[in-house]
């Protein structure tokens, strides 16, 4: 009897665990597919979902969403919550379009200068959390509304919009008949991989995450840790920007604010667990891409605007739901 | 300075300090600034981000967040304001319009609370993704129901409940007094009772202090822990409420941010994430600092288009320097009384 119970019981050895819930994660990919096949297929445009076009147009959609996800996994995975990141996108991006567009300022420099901005805003990120002490997410929050009030007040509340030709390739250009958007994205993707499984810096983020107390016990700097979290975060956010408005070209001071709730979902629903030190870099990118294809999906069906970010809202909660549910039982 | 005299500057909050030190600067520039008709009008422009505020202390001193709170606002003043011109439409009279749609704006209210707390304290998510989620559901709700404008209201009733007093009642010094401070003040106390004269206040400081501990010594944890997102939700339907009465309309997207203002002005007023500790007086001073520094601004004639960077700027500077100094303080009264 006591033995059954114990079997029943039993706990699942991580690596199967793991396993799991990445198969369970794919099998939705795969079946989301599939019913957007089915569901936007109509007799006169045959199966408009199921093209190499609109597949291609979902992973590049997908690609800004990855970008950031990348950098708000490697935040979790050493610390908590960045919720700045949809503000840092604005800001980047608007600096960037206001040098391109006003001052002629020639564009790599550009795009050094949105790149070193979004870090250093990371940065001060890392600095509020760690050496002030506050909480991630007041820390974060507070910089979101403070980052909004300067992308509003350099752009005077305008639309800003014509970059040079130079610029807008990665947004709009091809590498060997692939958008740039997912070249930019595979190139940070695997750098991240890289960066968080097979470096030292990655280990300490994983060891920071964890237990913070015994990372620091065991020698390892932790605020220097978290900072450079942070900062790689607020650097891949000016990424993200960069990319969006090359493809887009245009900008204003709310672009970034609609990526908050999705990469939040993303990255909960890749199972990178917001206690820290769980980082899941393949999770967030299917989770990102079945996302896309979700959005994607309801573009075609011709879903409003407004309803979309209800069903992302929702999305969070139930996959959060969810991803508690399974690994308690798991 | 003798430790006599220092203990009882550091007995001060750092908040009212703040708040001198900005009425000083804004009045050495316009001198205007001063005057008893400007300080009635602080008070009356953050009655309703008081109420609000209120709700978030709450939730803050059971070391939880509510990021929903301004969508929750936004949310129940269009549904309040929706169903009234729908009766006033066919036809009901004002008196009975404003009962059932100020009722159904509270418990519009009262239901995100109940589903915020719930997924909470039952569902175990963690407070900031699960208020994350009905932010957004509450704020499309919003948006559908308002069809992304303003609804504006014309009954003579509500209005009132967002006026100066002297519109309405002769009598000496009316002027002084509006019916969102009056709602403020009835809040403020109600709040009061329930977090210092109820259980509610009780098992909501334990459960902050150290929840294991309070449901291990037989406290239902979770039962108290969604009530205080129900209180939190019927705080920000007040405001929600109210404001739509002071605007007589009701925006689709006017609650933007504000939960960050209520957080703000929370972490302002002393109450901290760690421990359970601080209260609603120093809230009501974590308003007043956010209030002075948006009025200076406009008085001294600080364009527009600055005032959104210079006040975030200005509340995490002043929330740095809070917890800073507050750190300062319990590492100096550890040394004194060793």
């Amino acid at each position: 009897m006591a033995l059954a119970v114990v079997s029943r019981t039993r706990v699942a050895p991580a690596t199967e665990r793991r396993w799991l819930l990445g198969t369970a994660r794919f099998m939705v990919l795969v079946g989301v597919c599939l019913v957007m096949s089915v569901l936007t297929r109509s007799e006169e445009h045959g199966f408009v979902f199921l093209n190499m076009n609109n597949l291609l147009n979902v992973v590049r959609n997908a690609s800004i969403l990855i970008i950031i996800g990348v950098g708000e996994t490697i935040t979790l995975t050493a610390r908590d919550v960045d919720l700045s990141v949809g503000s840092v996108l604005s800001l980047t991006s608007v600096v960037a379009a206001i040098m391109l567009n006003r001052y002629g300022i020639p564009f790599p420099l550009a795009i050094l200068a949105a790149l070193l901005i979004g870090a250093v805003l990371g940065l001060i990120n890392g600095l509020l959390i760690t050496y002030v002490g506050l909480p991630p997410f007041i820390a974060t929050y507070g910089t979101l509304w403070v980052l909004f009030g300067f992308a509003y007040l350099i752009l005077q509340g305008a639309v800003i919009y014509g970059f040079p030709a130079g610029f807008r390739v990665i947004g709009n250009g091809h590498l060997l008949g692939i958008p740039m958007p997912i070249v930019v994205m595979t190139v940070v993707f695997l750098t991240g991989y890289l960066l968080l499984h097979h470096t030292t810096l990655g280990r300490r983020f994983f060891a920071t995450g964890a237990n913070i107390e015994t990372a620091r016990m065991s020698g390892i700097k932790v605020e220097r840790v978290i900072i450079a979290a942070y900062a790689i975060s607020g650097f891949l956010a000016a990424v993200a920007g960069l990319v969006l408005i090359a493809y887009t070209n245009g900008s204003e001071a709310r672009i970034g604010d609609s990526y908050l709730l999705p990469v939040m979902a993303v990255v909960v629903m890749g199972g990178t667990s917001l206690a820290g030190g769980q980082g899941n870099l393949v999770g967030t990118l299917v989770a990102a891409l079945i996302m896309a294809v979700i959005h994607n999906g309801m573009n075609i069906l011709a879903v409003p605007a407004i309803w979309q970010s209800l069903v992302v809202g929702l999305l969070i909660i139930g996959t959060v739901l969810a991803d508690q549910g399974l690994r308690k039982r798991a | 300075m003798t430790p006599r005299a220092c203990s009882f500057l550091m007995r001060v909050p750092s908040a009212a300090w703040a708040i001198l030190l900005m009425m000083s600067a804004f009045t050495a520039i316009n001198p205007r600034y001063l005057t008893l008709d400007n300080m009635v009008n602080i008070v009356l422009q953050n009655a309703v981000l008081l109420i609000l505020a209120l709700g978030a202390t709450l939730v803050i001193l059971s070391e939880g967040i509510d990021l929903s709170s301004g969508s929750v606002l936004t949310l129940s003043g269009v549904t309040c304001v929706y169903v009234m011109k729908r009766l006033m439409d066919a036809g009901a009279s004002d008196g009975l319009a404003v009962v059932v749609g100020v009722t159904v704006g509270l418990l519009t209210g009262t239901m995100m609370g109940v589903v915020t707390g719930g997924l909470i304290a039952i569902g175990q998510m963690p407070p900031f993704i699960a208020s994350l989620g009905m932010m957004g559901v509450g704020a499309t709700l919003a948006l559908v129901l308002a069809e992304s404008t303003a609804i504006y209201i014309n009954n003579p009733i509500f209005s009132f409940f967002g006026e100066r007093l002297d519109k309405s009642i002769e009598f000496p010094l009316m002027q002084y007094v509006s019916m969102p401070t009056v709602i403020a003040i009835l809040v403020f106390s109600a709040v009061w009772i329930l977090l210092h004269h109820a259980p509610f206040g009780r098992y909501l400081v334990a459960i902050g202090g150290n929840e294991t501990g309070a449901r291990l010594s037989g406290v239902n944890t979770v039962f108290w822990k969604w009530m205080v997102y129900v209180v939190a939700g019927i705080l920000a339907a007040v405001s929600g409420v109210t404001l739509a009465a002071r605007l007589e309309a009701a925006d689709s997207i006017v609650g933007v941010g504000w939960e960050f203002d209520a957080i703000a002005a929370t972490i302002l007023g002393g109450t901290s994430f760690a421990r359970g500790k601080g209260g609603i007086g120093g809230t009501v001073l974590g308003v007043l600092v956010i209030g002075v520094t948006r009025n200076g601004l406009n008085v001294i004639g600080v364009p527009s288009l600055w005032q959104p960077a210079i006040t975030g700027t200005i509340i995490i500077l002043a929330i740095v320097c809070e917890v800073i100094l507050a750190r300062w303080k319990e590492r100096r009264r550890w040394l004194w009384q060793s």
